[in-house]
């Protein structure tokens, strides 16, 4: 019984997504207005209670370490001996480190290459969803299943994709005529393989949060637009694109946030290499913090991405907020 | 004209499922390559195409990386580590959601968007104090340092839940109230029932996350007493990539089986609330 009914719930949400259920604001939540005070205490201890275990993750493992970080870049630790207080030197040495700069550039160039294949491929699949085909459902869960991947585990097959005599890809591209490069080992190609398969793994997922976004724009919009006579690119820049900005506000910040920290792919298939091409900011970090030991250094590198992806985001929040049209009646 | 009309949509039709489908097989492509080379005789997977099927299937790859190379221990590990983390942020990010979805306290609003904030924070800052916290408390190398820092749930967890708690109406709760029942009662039977899918969904993206994470293992553990599947396959994949290809590809096949049957049995659920979150 209780199934059925939280199944029909979130359907009906999922067919009326701009209802007031998911923009209300924090305040209008409590049952009671303005509890009596012996109330007010009651549920001020019960909540404290309820959040007990989760604040307690919040501030010791989350809260605390991003104190540690600050704090930590500002020593010069190898994490063995006592850490001596070193002012600004971390940061100054970052300034000059030629590949801190090498790998903000990776980061960027990575981040440049993917996010727009990704978004533009997730709108397109978007749009073709969402004409209602028969078997879409299906066609869906195939999309989404890359973004389960494990990348470790799928790296042997990427690898193998990829490999300049056998792989699939060479393979491919010789039956057209042309013969593709060395992938992998080398200093072009590295890093468009890196992106591509990062394309892969998330199209579908990004997908999925702009179909529902598309659902959420009201037919009677498209049915006016027909009435005077809007031919179909218009109506997909008029209507469809500008409705569809906080979906894509919110694909846009998250995936780059994302792609700013990928690690895995660098890790198992080209540890950084051919020749600190695929060197990225997170790997770059992660070498200096756990295989060289520069403790107080890899702190300092992580203030420089935290600022680079406030930066960006900040960025984004401000383009969409000039553009962006919230209310949808 | 009319019908000149309907065959240009029939060929576009077409035309759209050919891509569609054609794209469908690109997402499933590689796990279909890798379990159908899993399966492949050594000295049949170099001299096959890698997308021809396994003639001579065999599961004696299976059993070698199972036996010989630790995969069965790598697994238990990960399979306790994820279930450990899974369960504790379902529950905890249920009770903490439920706190700031329906009860009013001092603190709230800010608490929340404390909560919001670091939802940006890169997890790569945390991670070297984390390693030090650790290691101050000795537990280096242990169960409890791979599942102590997600264990209480995350704000994203939390964000998620209290979206969904938000769309339950309060006079259901009210009711309860008036008939005596606590807050506890309200979120064990009346709120918990009404939001399974939302729960089926944060276990799944959970256990998945926590399956498939690399970085903080392969920083808190060092030996093969904790070794988890990720960090078991990276150094596979580093020794033996080249001699024995096959060991590696049956070990990426067994990580990846369970990841694909936890996803197919909650899809349904994921699909939908994946989105939801996305709407506000």
């Amino acid at each position: 019984m209780s199934a059925n009914i939280s199944g029909r719930r979130v359907a009906d949400i999922e067919r009326a997504p701009d209802s007031s259920v998911t923009t209300a604001p924090v305040r209008t939540a409590s049952p009671v207005v303005g509890p009596p005070p012996r109330r007010r205490l009651r549920q001020t201890l019960e909540a404290y209670a309820l959040l007990t275990p989760s604040l307690l993750g919040f501030v010791l493992f989350l809260v605390a370490p991003i104190i540690g970080v600050v704090v930590i870049s500002f020593f010069d630790w190898n994490l063995m001996g006592s850490p001596r207080f070193v002012g600004l030197a971390n940061y100054r040495e970052m300034t000059g480190d030629s590949e801190v700069w090498r790998s903000v550039r990776n980061t960027l160039y990575y981040v440049a290459l993917n996010i727009p294949a990704q978004t533009v491929l997730a709108l397109l699949l978007a749009l073709a969803m969402n004409r209602g085909l028969r078997g879409g459902k299906v066609l869906r869960v195939l999309f989404v299943l890359p973004w389960m991947a494990m990348p470790v585990a799928l790296g042997i097959i990427w690898s193998w994709a990829f490999d300049p005599e056998h792989g699939a890809v060479n393979q491919f591209l010789s039956l057209l005529g042309v013969s593709g490069p060395e992938w992998l080992s080398s200093t072009t190609w590295a890093m468009p393989v890196l992106a591509s398969i990062n394309v892969w793994q998330y199209t579908g997922y990004t997908m999925l949060f702009l179909l529902a976004g598309l659902q959420a724009i009201p037919e009677s919009l498209y049915e006016a637009a027909d009435i005077d006579g809007v031919t179909g690119l218009q109506r997909f820049f008029r209507i469809t694109l500008p409705l569809l900005r906080p979906s894509m506000l919110f694909v846009l910040v998250t995936n780059v946030i994302g792609s700013f920290q990928m690690f895995d792919t660098v890790y198992v298939m080209t540890q950084g290499g051919p020749n600190g091409s695929t060197d990225t900011m997170n790997f770059h970090i992660y070498q200096q913090a756990f295989q060289l030991f520069r403790t107080g250094y890899a702190s300092a590198l992580a203030m420089l991405l935290f600022a680079l992806i406030l930066l960006v985001t900040a960025v984004q929040f401000l383009y969409f907020r000039k553009r962006t049209v919230y209310d949808f009646s | 004209m009319r019908t000149h009309r309907t065959i240009a949509t029939a060929f576009g039709r077409t035309g759209l499922y050919v891509v569609l489908i054609a794209g469908a097989l690109l997402s499933i492509g590689p796990y279909l390559m890798i379990l159908n080379a899993s399966f492949k005789r050594p000295q049949d997977l170099l001299t096959t195409d890698a997308w021809a099927p396994a003639r001579h299937a065999t599961f004696d790859n299976f059993t070698a990386v199972w036996n010989q190379y630790g995969m069965s221990s790598f697994l238990l590990h990960t399979l306790l580590v994820s279930v450990a983390v899974t369960l504790g942020q379902v529950v905890f990010s249920a009770m903490g959601a439920y706190a700031f979805a329906r009860l009013e306290f001092p603190g709230r609003d800010l608490l929340f968007w404390g909560y919001i904030a670091t939802m940006m924070v890169p997890q790569m800052i945390t991670l070297v104090p984390l390693f030090l916290m650790m290691r101050e408390l000795g537990l280096v190398d242990t169960f409890a340092g791979l599942i102590l820092p997600t264990v209480f749930g995350t704000p994203y967890g939390i964000f998620l839940v209290r979206q969904h708690f938000r769309t339950i109406p309060s006079d259901l709760e009210a009711a309860a109230r008036i008939d005596g029942a606590s807050t506890w009662t309200i979120l064990v039977r009346i709120m918990l029932p009404l939001s399974k899918p939302i729960l089926a969904t944060l276990a799944t993206i959970t256990f998945i996350n926590t399956w498939n994470n690399l970085i903080w293992p392969l920083i808190i553990t060092n030996s093969d007493r904790t070794k988890v599947i990720t960090v078991g396959i990276a150094a596979l994949q580093g020794q033996h990539v080249s001699d024995l290809p096959h060991i590696v590809l049956a070990g990426a096949a067994l990580a990846l089986l369970p990841l694909i049957a936890v996803f197919l049995m909650f899809q349904r659920h994921i699909v939908r609330s994946i989105a939801l979150t996305g709407l506000k």
